[in-house]
């Protein structure tokens, strides 16, 4: 069934609709004069061709009420900027000004500069915004700066020079920060920098003082040239190519280290396997995916493997070892995970929403949940009904190691009932039946292959 | 006419042309000065200029 993608509707040149294997763009007559400007050039052919820029196809007929219609190929799946690595939304930045420098070269520009343009597909980002493309008019400065110091910029300084994670500011304010935090976030050793003194303290001064004043005829009149637009994406690339994000190996990033982790791992990969080969999914939901280890094993089974974790270094490390790989990567933490937000509180869809997956791994993760967030465990049984699909998960069991560690100091009274194994197997009876188990070598973990009961 | 959906952000569009060097910042200068001179520039200390905007002046006068 066609329905509007309600996340597009900013832009009244274009909108898109969803269909089941294809997202059709709705373009008004402006909207085809840039698609007419785009499609006419080399650098969409070869932009497409490099997997860098969507297909899209012009429509034989209209549909009534627009001017033309594209066909764009259905993306297996969407992620959200707050949920990206910063490897991710550095990859996206690139990407983006790559675009923009391609597309001024052919007479083009891009109208805005927002990450929500921008997919990953196999694991490289794509641009899926064809609407955003326009002729360039000479005399015309760049529209999108702010919004890419906005929302690419300043959330990878952040984490890159303030060492502050920009996930839950981006998903806190979908516009991203502005020029006057980030400079007051600005450390001390970063504030006489070149690039920090430009785009992060003189945008700030100047959007104080400058504010309530249009000024862009006056600049095409002052000679304003797409020259200097090409300067300021050359050094915004520079600028953006230079910045790293140094993690350690602190977290869970030292977790595949641990040495339960070794031992039961090829246990639990030949039980994934078995799944894999009796439900054939087409889509895997690998929640606490960690390293990836096990989302790659269902990619490689033919599935697409979405990689959740709240550990974005382990995840920052996944991206950047499965490029081609059949698997989408997602940084939430599963206790809270990215909800229905935006205009009218659907712009952006929630995580599960999102996820429609035809089987969930559920290794290593419940006793997270139920030790560390303190869920209770039925409601972690209850909640993984709710997705109605097949689950494996691995049991852990109070006596576990990891279990220890996690308990920390809080006292056996000040945790949830139902933890031990028994318990747990009734939690599972009204939801789920157990078409198959193993026992781990550890002792103290025990997979389960989980059928729903229909509803 | 000229069309954005985004709002470009007037101090954000004239630092672009300071970004891009010497000649950026004369377009920049440039742009600002025309920008001031166009308008009915508001004197300090003149109670009638409060809440006036420099645009007001492109406006046909009311009769």
């Amino acid at each position: 069934m066609i329905s509007p993608d309600p996340g597009s509707f900013r832009d009244p040149a274009s909108h898109v609709l969803l269909d089941e294997d294809k997202a059709i763009r709705l373009l008004d007559e402006r909207g085809l004069e840039g698609w007419r400007a785009l499609s006419a050039t080399g650098f969409f052919r070869s932009a497409v061709s490099e997997g860098r820029l969507i297909d899209a196809v012009e429509m034989a007929e209209a549909p009534p009420g627009s001017a033309a219609a594209l066909e764009h190929p259905r993306l297996p799946f969407i992620s959200y900027p707050y949920e990206w690595t910063f490897s991710m939304l550095k990859d996206a930045a690139i990407l983006q000004l790559d675009l923009l420098e391609g597309a001024l070269s052919a007479g083009l520009t891009i109208k805005d500069a927002t990450p929500y343009n921008i997919q990953f597909v196999d694991g490289r980002p794509q641009f899926i915004d064809i609407g955003s493309f326009e002729a360039y008019r000479p005399g015309e400065p760049w529209i999108g700066y702010r919004q890419f110091t906005r929302q690419f910029l300043f959330p990878l300084l952040l984490r890159a020079w303030v060492g502050v994670p920009f996930q839950p500011w981006l998903r806190g304010d979908l516009e991203g920060l502005t020029s006057r935090q980030m400079a007051r976030l600005l450390p001390l050793r970063k504030r006489l920098n070149p690039s920090a003194l430009l785009h992060v303290r003189l945008q700030a001064r100047m959007e104080e003082r400058m504010a309530d004043r249009a000024v862009r005829q006056e600049l095409g009149a002052a000679g304003f040239s797409a020259d200097l637009i090409l300067t300021n994406v050359r050094k915004l690339r520079s600028l953006v190519e230079s910045l790293e994000w140094e993690h350690g190996s602190d977290g869970w990033s030292s977790y595949v280290e641990c040495s339960h982790v070794t031992r039961d791992r090829a246990a639990k990969g030949e039980f994934l396997t078995e799944a894999m080969r009796r439900l054939a999914p087409s889509r895997v939901l690998d929640l606490g995916a960690n390293d990836g280890h096990f989302s790659h094993l269902a990619a490689g089974a033919g599935a697409l493997a979405v990689a959740v974790d709240g550990d974005e270094a382990v995840l920052d490390d996944l991206y950047r070892n499965s490029t081609g790989s059949a698997l989408a990567i997602v940084v939430t933490d599963l206790a809270n995970p990215s909800p229905a937000q935006g205009w009218g509180g659907v712009e952006r869809a929630s995580l599960l929403d999102r996820a429609r997956p035809d089987l969930i791994i559920a290794y290593g993760l419940i006793h997270h949940l139920i030790y560390a967030a303190s869920i209770p465990p039925s409601h972690v049984v209850r909640w993984l009904a709710g997705f109605g699909c097949p689950v494996i998960l691995e049991f852990v069991s109070p006596a576990d190691e990891m279990v220890t560690r996690l308990v920390g100091n809080k006292l056996p009274h000040e945790l949830h009932g139902d933890r031990e194994e028994d318990e747990f197997r009734a939690l599972l009876v009204p939801w789920f039946e157990i078409t198959s188990e193993q026992a781990l070598t550890s002792g103290t973990r025990v997979l389960f292959a989980l059928k729903p009961r229909p509803a | 006419m000229i069309f954005a959906y985004l709002d470009p952000g007037t101090g954000s569009l004239i630092l672009q042309a300071v970004v891009g060097g010497l000649a950026g910042i004369g377009v920049a200068w440039k742009a600002w000065r025309s920008k001031l001179g166009r308008g009915a520039k508001p004197v300090p200390g003149d109670d009638h200029s409060e809440g006036e905007t420099v645009e007001d002046t492109s406006l046909p006068a009311e009769p």
